[in-house]
C-alpha cells in the first residue's frame, strides 16, 4: 500500500509475527487482514453545503482454526502489541467455541499467492478538492430546482478500500478498491393538497473514481428530475391488476439482487444464516435441475467486471477471483451457488469461488456476493422493441421500495418513474407503482431481454448481511426485461 | 475500547487546544464486544471486536468539516485536526450553520454493568449451549447470535461543552427450524446487563414456536385480527419515530403536513391507547442522555393518547421557527396496558398471532403505508385458542391505520430489534383488527 496509513512491508511484518504467534499456539489455520477504509461523505440540501466528512478507518482482524473451531478477534489498533493481543483472543474464543461445535469446521486446501492488485481507477476521488465536489452537488439541486423541484438534497460518497492478506498457507496479497456514489432525491409539494413525491436519481454506485461521478452528468438528470417529480405529482394513479411490464435496468439490478443474488448464497441454503438473513427456497437438490427462468436467461457470477463494485482480484479468504466467471444460472437452469472456504465440500463440490467478504479487516469475513449480472440478449433487441411487443403495460423505471421473504421468493419492489405502455407506445406516466411476485415464476414470465446496447451496471453500496451486520459492495449488471402478467399494485392508502 | 471519562476529556481537551479554528467539536466513541454465532446446533463464526474513534469537526464562520480516524495515535489525531480545518476553509458557507452549543445538564445514565461489558466468549457458548439443548430436546434445529459488551460515547466543544456515556449490550437471539424445514420459530431478547437474559427461556419459546408438527395452513390474503407481538409491534413503530420531524412537516413532506400548509399536530390522528414517549429514566427502555451535538434528550411525550405531542427541532429551525430545539427521538417506550397475551388470544375469535416482522420498507410516506412479511412464528387464533401454524404473509399496512385499529394492549416490554441506531424500545403486543396481508408467503 503506497498511500494509505500502512505500507506493505509494515503489513507483513505485523502479518508475520501474527502468524508465527499463531503457530506457536498450535492452530491449524490463521490468516489476518489488515487495512485501511479511507471515506468521504458530502451533502447538500438545496443550496446549502451541509457536511464534508471525510475518515480514515483502519483495522486488523486475526482468524484461527483451532480442532474445527473458528476463532475471531478484531480491532481498529494497529500494531504489534495489539495484534499479539489479537492472536491471543482468537485461539481463547476457539476454544470457548468448542462446547458447542457439534460439527468440526474443515477447509479445503488452497493454493498460495503472492500478489498486488489495484481496481483501475480513472480519476482518483480523494484527489479532487473538497470546493469542486461541492460546486458540483449545489450545481446538481440547483438544476433540480429550476426544473420543477420544491426541494433537492444531494451526496457523494467515495470509499478506498486497502486490504492486506496474509495466511499460514503462506500467501501474502495487498489489493486497493475504490468505489463512488453520487445520489440525489428530488421532492416536489403540492401545498393545495398536501400530496408530496419524490423522484432518486438513477446513476448507479460504481467501482470507480471521479471520473465517472463526472461522466454520469447528474447535472442534466436532475434538470429531467425536477420536471419528472413535478409531473409525478400528477400522475395517472394505477389501476391495480395483473399486466405485462418492461423493467428498465435501472429497476431491475435490484430485483436481481433481492432475488437471485441472495437465493443462491451457499451458506443461506445451509441455513448458517437462518437467524437473521434468512436461509433460501433453493436447496441443494436444486443444483442443475431447477429451471430458475426462462431459457434466455444467464446469470454470471465474476470479480472482474469493469468498474464492479465487487471486483477484485482475490477474495477475503485469498481465493484467487481474477477471470474466474461462474455461471449461477445457465439457460435458466441454477447451476452454482456463491460459495466461501469451509463450503463447497457440504455439497460435493471442489471448492470456493470466491465469495468471501469482510467489510472491515476487524470483521470476521462470511460469504457475500460478487458481481451477478444478467448477460444480454445476443440477438439485437432494443428497448423499443421490448416496449413494442405490448399491448397493456407498464415500463417500470429506477428503483424504489423493496421487500422481500428470509428464503427470497415472495417479492415486492416499486421503483421511481412508472409509464403506461399501449399498443406496443408509451403513453403518460403512471403513480404508487408496485410490482409483487415469486421469484422463480417471475423469472419464468420473462419473454424479452434487451441486448448488449442496452446493459446498464446497476449496484448497491450497502448489502447487509451477517451477525453483526456488515456491509458489502456490489454491481450488478442487467439488460430491461419484458415480463408476462405480473401482479401490480396501487401503493397509495388514504390516510 | 473502553475509555473513562477522563481519559476521554485528556484526550478531548488536547483538540480542543489545538485547534485552529472558530469553532471545533470532538467526538470520541469505542467499544469492546464479543459475538458468537451458531446455526444447526453448531457453533459457526464469533468474534471479539475492539474500536475507537475520533472525529474531529472544525467551523470557520458558516463553513465546515469533520475528519475521523480510528485509534489514539497523537499524530493522526493532529493530521485529522489539520484535515478538517482544511475541508472546512475550502467548503461553501453554509447560512443555517449554527455554532456549537454552551454547556448542558444531562440526565444521570444507569445502563452500564462492568460484568456485561466486560463478558468473555465463554458465556455466550453456556448461552448458546442451552438454546442447543433445547432444540435437540424438541427435535429442531437452533440458529442463534449472542452478543455482549461495552461502549462510550462522548462530544466536547469550544463552547465548553463536555458530555460522556457509557452503557453495556447484551443480546441473545434463537431461530428454531423443523429439520425438514417446514416451520420456524424465534424469540430473542436485549438488555443492558447480561445476567438479566433468560437464554433457557428465549430458547424454550423459539423451539416451542417450531416444534409443530401440523402442516402450516394456508389461508387466503386479505384483512384479519392479528396479535402482534412486541418484537413485530416495535419494528413497525420505529417508523413513527422517524417521521416526528417539525422541519419536514413545515415543509409539506411529512405525513403530518396537511393542505395549504397546515398540520396535523393536535388532531387525533390514532387510537386513544396510543401514547408514546422516551426517557433517560425509563426503567425498561432507558434513551441515551444526549445526541451527537450534545443536546440533552429529556423525558419527551412524542404521542399522548393518540395525539401528536411534539416533534423534534433541529437547533436552525427552531431559531428560525421560534420553537424549543428538540433532538431527534433515541429512545422508545410505547405505554403498555393491562392485558396479557393469552388473554387477547381468548378474547380473539378469529386472528394470527405474530411473531416476528421481516424487511420492511416504506411504501407511501404520505400514509406511512408500511410492506413486510411475517416471519417465524405465525399461528391461527380461533375461538379464544391457538389452533396451529399458518404459512406467512406479506403485509401493506398503514401505520396510522393499525394504531387507530387496536383492540387491546398488553404490558410494554424491552424488545429485541426494532432499535433506532442501537437505543432501546419498549412496545407491548397490540390485538389490531382489519389488519391487510396482501399476498401468501411460502418463507419460512
Amino acid at each position: 500500500m503506497t498511500d494509505g496509513l500502512l505500507d506493505r512491508s509494515t503489513c507483513a511484518n505485523l502479518a508475520d509475527t501474527a502468524l508465527r504467534k499463531a503457530r506457536l499456539a498450535a492452530v491449524d489455520y490463521a490468516d489476518i487482514r489488515i487495512g485501511t477504509n479511507q471515506s468521504e461523505l458530502l451533502f447538500a440540501r438545496e443550496d446549502k453545503l451541509k457536511a464534508v466528512n471525510t475518515a480514515t478507518e483502519t483495522g486488523v482482524g486475526v482468524r484461527v482454526l483451532v480442532n474445527g473451531s473458528w476463532g475471531f478477534a478484531g480491532s481498529n489498533m494497529v500494531s504489534d502489541t495489539e495484534i499479539g493481543r489479537l492472536v491471543d483472543a482468537a485461539v481463547a474464543t476457539a476454544r470457548a467455541t468448542a462446547v458447542i461445535q457439534k460439527r468440526p469446521i474443515a477447509i479445503e486446501d488452497l493454493p498460495s499467492y503472492q500478489a498486488e492488485w489495484a481496481m483501475p481507477v480513472g480519476v482518483e476521488p480523494f484527489s479532487v478538492p473538497t470546493d469542486v465536489k461541492a460546486d458540483h452537488l449545489l450545481a446538481i439541486n440547483d438544476a433540480a430546482m429550476k426544473a420543477g423541484a420544491d426541494y433537492c438534497a444531494a451526496t457523494f460518497q467515495f470509499v478506498r478500500e486497502q486490504k492486506f492478506f496474509a495466511s499460514t498457507r503462506g500467501s501474502e496479497i495487498c489489493q486497493t478498491r475504490v468505489r463512488s456514489y453520487p445520489f440525489f432525491r428530488a421532492t416536489a409539494v403540492d401545498r393545495d393538497t398536501g400530496r408530496f413525491v419524490t423522484r432518486d436519481s438513477l446513476a448507479a454506485a460504481r467501482g470507480a473514481g471521479w471520473d465517472y461521478v463526472e461522466r454520469c452528468d447528474l447535472v442534466d438528470e436532475a434538470s429531467r428530475a425536477g420536471a419528472e417529480v413535478r409531473e409525478k405529482l400528477h400522475a395517472k394513479p394505477v389501476e391495480p391488476g395483473a399486466y405485462d411490464v418492461v423493467i428498465d435496468p435501472t429497476n431491475l439490478f435490484l430485483t436481481i439482487h433481492e432475488t437471485i443474488g441472495h437465493s443462491t448464497e451457499l451458506d443461506r441454503a445451509l441455513g448458517w444464516e437462518a437467524d437473521f438473513a434468512g436461509t433460501s427456497f433453493l436447496t441443494p437438490d436444486k443444483l442443475d435441475t431447477l429451471q430458475f427462468g426462462a431459457p434466455m436467461m444467464t446469470v454470471i457470477g465474476e470479480r472482474s467486471q469493469d468498474e464492479g463494485l465487487a471486483s477484485v482480484a482475490y477474495d477475503d479468504d485469498g481465493v484467487r477471483t481474477a477471470g474466474r466467471e461462474f455461471p449461477v444460472i445457465e439457460n435458466g437452469v441454477f447451476k452454482n451457488y456463491q460459495m466461501a472456504m469451509g463450503q463447497a465440500q457440504l455439497i460435493g463440490r471442489d471448492g470456493s469461488n470466491g465469495c468471501a467478504y469482510c467489510a472491515s479487516p476487524a470483521d470476521f469475513p462470511i460469504q457475500r456476493m460478487p458481481n451477478i449480472s444478467l448477460q444480454p440478449n445476443p440477438e439485437a433487441c432494443s428497448l423499443d422493441d421490448l416496449i413494442g411487443g405490448v399491448e397493456r403495460g407498464i415500463y417500470i423505471n429506477g428503483a424504489g421500495s423493496w421487500s422481500i421473504d428470509q428464503q427470497r421468493d415472495n417479492f415486492q419492489f416499486s421503483g421511481q418513474l412508472f409509464y403506461e405502455i399501449r399498443n406496443g407506445k408509451l403513453g403518460p406516466m403512471l403513480r404508487d407503482v408496485a410490482y409483487q411476485g415469486r421469484t422463480v415464476p417471475f423469472w419464468n414470465s420473462l419473454d424479452g431481454l434487451g441486448d448488449r446496447s442496452t446493459y446498464f451496471l446497476g449496484g448497491t453500496f450497502t448489502c447487509g448481511k451477517g451477525q453483526p451486520m456488515q456491509p458489502a459492495p456490489v454491481s450488478h449488471g442487467a439488460v430491461p426485461g419484458r415480463f408476462r402478467g405480473v401482479t401490480i399494485l396501487n401503493t397509495e392508502r388514504k390516510a | 475500547m473502553l475509555l473513562s471519562r477522563e481519559e476521554v476529556e485528556r484526550i478531548t481537551s488536547r483538540r480542543l487546544a489545538a485547534s485552529r479554528a472558530d469553532g471545533c467539536i470532538v467526538h470520541v466513541s469505542g467499544s469492546d464486544k464479543v459475538n458468537l454465532r451458531f446455526a444447526r446446533n453448531s457453533a459457526t463464526s464469533n468474534g471479539a471486536r475492539s474500536a475507537v474513534g475520533v472525529t474531529i469537526t472544525s467551523q470557520f464562520g458558516q463553513r465546515s468539516g469533520s475528519a475521523t480516524v480510528n485509534g489514539l495515535d497523537e499524530d493522526a489525531l493532529d493530521a485529522a485536526q489539520r484535515r478538517s480545518e482544511e475541508i472546512a476553509r475550502k467548503a461553501p458557507p453554509d447560512p443555517e450553520q449554527m455554532p456549537p452549543p454552551s454547556p448542558q445538564s444531562y440526565a444521570s445514565n444507569a445502563a452500564y454493568d462492568t460484568d456485561t461489558a466486560q463478558l468473555e466468549t465463554a458465556r455466550l457458548a453456556e448461552a448458546a449451549q442451552t438454546a442447543i439443548a433445547a432444540a435437540e430436546a424438541g427435535g429442531v434445529d437452533a440458529a442463534g447470535y449472542a452478543e455482549a459488551g461495552g461502549r462510550f460515547r462522548a462530544v466536547a466543544n469550544s463552547a465548553g461543552l463536555f458530555a460522556y456515556e457509557r452503557d453495556s449490550i447484551a443480546d441473545f437471539t434463537v431461530t428454531a427450524r423443523r429439520k425438514d424445514g417446514s416451520w420456524s420459530g424465534w424469540a430473542g431478547g436485549s438488555e443492558h446487563r447480561f445476567d438479566a437474559l433468560d437464554p433457557e427461556q428465549i430458547a424454550r419459546d423459539a423451539v416451542a414456536k417450531a416444534a409443530h408438527d401440523a402442516t402450516p395452513l394456508d389461508l387466503e390474503p386479505g384483512k384479519y385480527t392479528v396479535l402482534l407481538e412486541p418484537s413485530a409491534a416495535g419494528e413497525l413503530l420505529r417508523y413513527l419515530m422517524w417521521a416526528l420531524d417539525a422541519r419536514a412537516v413545515d415543509e409539506g413532506r411529512s405525513w403530518l403536513s396537511s393542505a395549504a400548509g397546515q398540520s396535523k399536530i393536535g388532531q387525533q390522528l390514532l387510537d386513544p391507547s396510543v401514547t408514546i414517549t422516551s426517557d433517560p429514566a425509563d426503567p425498561l427502555a432507558p434513551s441515551p442522555t444526549f445526541d451527537r451535538e450534545g443536546l440533552p434528550h429529556q423525558a419527551t411525550v412524542w404521542v399522548e393518547d393518540g395525539v401528536v405531542k411534539t416533534l423534534a427541532c433541529s437547533r436552525y429551525w427552531a431559531q428560525r421557527t421560534g420553537r424549543d430545539a428538540r433532538p431527534a427521538p433515541a429512545a422508545l417506550t410505547m405505554a403498555g396496558g393491562w392485558t396479557s397475551l393469552q388473554d387477547m388470544i381468548r378474547a380473539t375469535a378469529r386472528g394470527i398471532l405474530v411473531t416476528r416482522v421481516w424487511y420492511t420498507n416504506m411504501l407511501d410516506p404520505q400514509s406511512l403505508l408500511l410492506t413486510g412479511l411475517t416471519r417465524d412464528g405465525n399461528f391461527l387464533i380461533e375461538n379464544g385458542e391457538i389452533v396451529g401454524p399458518v404459512r406467512n404473509f406479506r403485509f401493506n399496512e398503514s401505520l396510522l391505520s393499525m394504531l387507530s385499529n387496536i383492540e387491546a394492549i398488553g404490558p410494554s416490554e424491552r424488545i429485541h430489534g426494532g432499535d433506532l441506531h442501537g437505543a432501546p424500545v419498549a412496545v407491548p403486543a397490540l390485538l389490531v383488527n382489519n389488519f391487510t396481508f396482501s399476498s401468501r408467503s411460502a418463507g419460512i
